[in-house]
């Protein structure tokens, strides 16, 4: 049993719209996890789930062997569980350092403390020249790592990431892989939502399928992306199967 | 470090003041009605500038704390010191009630300020239909057998000392709150909810924290005016008018920085004072503040504390710059 997050049978209906039926998988320690799925399909709602920002109306979620649905956002936080936000969250009245330093007081209660994690965490994400800046100064693909570094910050045993490299450039793309896969070396398991196939498949070993709010596979990545019901689904209908 | 070296000269500040105006008695009436706007001022934008909660009803807790000390005074000759715990102790019972109950329900921003501005005006009403309480006509603090007991004092440096004092306690203990993990927790709060909440921030707790305390600040100036004026009715210490002037002297003085609010609350109380020196000016405070309102919410957004932190700012940046 080193399976760090279980899903069971989670459903959510929003009055008669049914977002997610009866949606099971799991997660592995370390592991790099994808959800993917056509736009719509419910994976934000799932990511909001898991993470305490919405109620399943059913089912279990069970994260270190206790149960967190039901339990509230700053709760599943401090279990080890944190996510990162699509649209970036930026605490924009505060500088870079400040940002992150109120991750670090999940753990570290002394200010000095606090401040020291955030500037660490700053330098793995390669953020510190910007540590005294105002978090208002940064670009798009800086406040994507300031979102990494905050996560990191709480000491996370799991780590949500809503569709963190939509709208970067290449470069970027690949630098931010390159920090996650080294988040993974560490031992910290990654859920990632994201589109990109290509980053997907390079950088996920298993992945499940959300498609109208139910479970349409699960496994292998590989597997999973050249299973045909896959394809049609997400991809609509391709001829050529171009990732195989 | 920066912080703690501004309010350090803001405190020198206030020394000094407090040591000029022991010349004339009408320098120290300026002197503690400015101490007074700046401490309420100060514990209304620990709320509203930094933990982005814009009450409308402070006039409440300043009442909640008036009325204790009249109320407990006349009815029962109770000392300030059962009748100030008193204030205190409802003034956060309170804010803790309506807290619980507004973020409960999601509240914020202007839905938020309206449901404080209510309860505010529910006080007034009540208070003003309620005979134990002197009804609108108020209360009269008479004179005590043995008056320093009950805080009163023919001269006023006493009660600029009290009211500068505590002024000084609640700058130095707010800096110091704001440098610790509440005081980040509060900003992030108030930049974003959601974001703080996924960072292992309470934000109920947080807010109702902040909350009573601002509360509870300013309930302590509604005990001290009652001993000061030795009157007290729901006009002065109930009323909107005192919530709204808040809100101006925020607006002037910046509402981003802890002393902000003291430093238009120190421009805007003398000069209403002065103004109220010429009879033909009788009155024509309030235009020079809106006058004022609205020009400084055109050229200084930021208020006059953030103004001159900018400019300071910028100067030390220039000064930095490899020449």
């Amino acid at each position: 049993m080193n399976q760090l997050l279980q899903l069971e049978g989670v459903s959510k209906s929003f009055g008669g719209l049914r977002a997610l039926h009866d949606v099971g998988f799991s997660v592995e320690a370390g592991e790099i996890f994808a959800i993917i799925g056509p736009n719509g399909a419910g994976k934000t709602t799932l990511f909001n789930c898991i993470a305490g920002a919405q109620k399943p109306t059913s089912g279990s979620i069970i994260f270190q062997e206790r149960r967190i649905d039901g339990l509230r956002p700053h709760e599943i936080c401090r279990s080890g569980l944190v996510r990162t936000f699509q649209i970036v969250k930026p605490f924009l009245g505060m500088t870079v350092a400040d940002n992150v330093r109120v991750a670090a007081y999940v753990h570290e209660r002394r200010n000095a403390g606090a401040d020291a994690v955030a500037r660490a965490m700053l330098k793995q994400v390669g953020l510190d020249d910007y540590a005294d800046v105002g978090a208002d100064e940064l670009n798009i693909a800086q406040l994507r790592r300031l979102e990494i570094a905050r996560a990191m910050a709480t000491r996370p045993r799991m780590v949500l990431l809503d569709e963190m490299l939509a709208g970067l450039t290449a470069t970027e793309t690949e630098a931010i892989c390159e920090e996650l896969r080294e988040i993974a070396r560490q031992g910290v398991a990654l859920v990632v939502v994201e589109h990109s196939i290509p980053v997907v498949s390079s950088l996920c070993s298993r992945a499940v399928v959300i498609n109208f709010g139910e479970v349409m596979a699960h496994g292998a990545t590989l597997d999973v992306i050249r299973d045909p019901r896959v394809q049609e689904a997400y991809l609509g209908k391709v001829e050529a199967v171009a990732w195989s | 470090m920066r912080d703690f070296a501004a309010v350090a000269i803001i405190i020198a500040v206030i020394i000094v003041a407090f040591a000029a105006a022991l010349t004339d008695g009408y320098y120290m009436d300026i002197f503690i009605l400015t101490c007074f706007y700046g401490t309420l001022a100060v514990a209304w934008n620990l709320m509203a500038g930094l933990t982005g909660l814009m009450s409308l009803g402070h006039a409440l807790f300043v009442g909640i704390g008036a009325y204790s000390v009249a109320w407990g005074y006349t009815a029962h000759q109770w000392s300030p010191l059962v009748t100030w715990p008193i204030g205190i102790g409802l003034s956060i019972a309170v804010a803790i009630v309506i807290g619980l109950l507004c973020f409960r329900y999601g509240l914020k921003g202007y839905f938020f300020a309206i449901a404080t501005l209510a309860c505010g005006e529910i006080a007034f009403f009540a208070v003003s239909a309620t005979t134990a309480l002197g009804r609108s006509d108020g209360i009269i603090l008479p004179l005590a057998k043995n008056p320093e007991l009950h805080l009163q004092f023919i001269a006023k440096w006493p009660y600029g000392l009290m009211i500068g004092s505590f002024l000084t306690l609640t700058l130095l203990a707010g800096q110091f709150l704001m440098r610790s993990r509440i005081g980040y927790y509060w900003r992030s709060l108030r930049d974003n909810e959601d974001a703080a909440e996924a960072l292992g921030v309470n934000a109920m707790a947080m807010k109702v924290l902040s909350f009573a305390i601002s509360a509870g600040v300013a309930s302590v100036c509604g005990a001290f005016y009652a001993h000061y004026v030795a009157f007290v009715d729901p006009r002065s210490v109930l009323g909107v008018d005192i919530s709204v002037q808040l809100l101006v002297y925020a607006i002037v003085g910046g509402m981003g920085l802890l002393w902000g609010p003291l430093v238009g609350a120190a421009v805007l109380v003398p000069f209403g004072m002065f103004l109220r020196n010429f009879s033909f000016l009788q009155g024509s405070e309030v235009i020079f503040y809106a006058v004022l309102l609205i020009g400084l919410a055109l050229v200084l957004p930021q208020g006059v504390s953030g103004w001159v932190v900018g400019r300071i700012g910028k100067a030390k940046a220039a000064a930095e710059l490899p020449s």
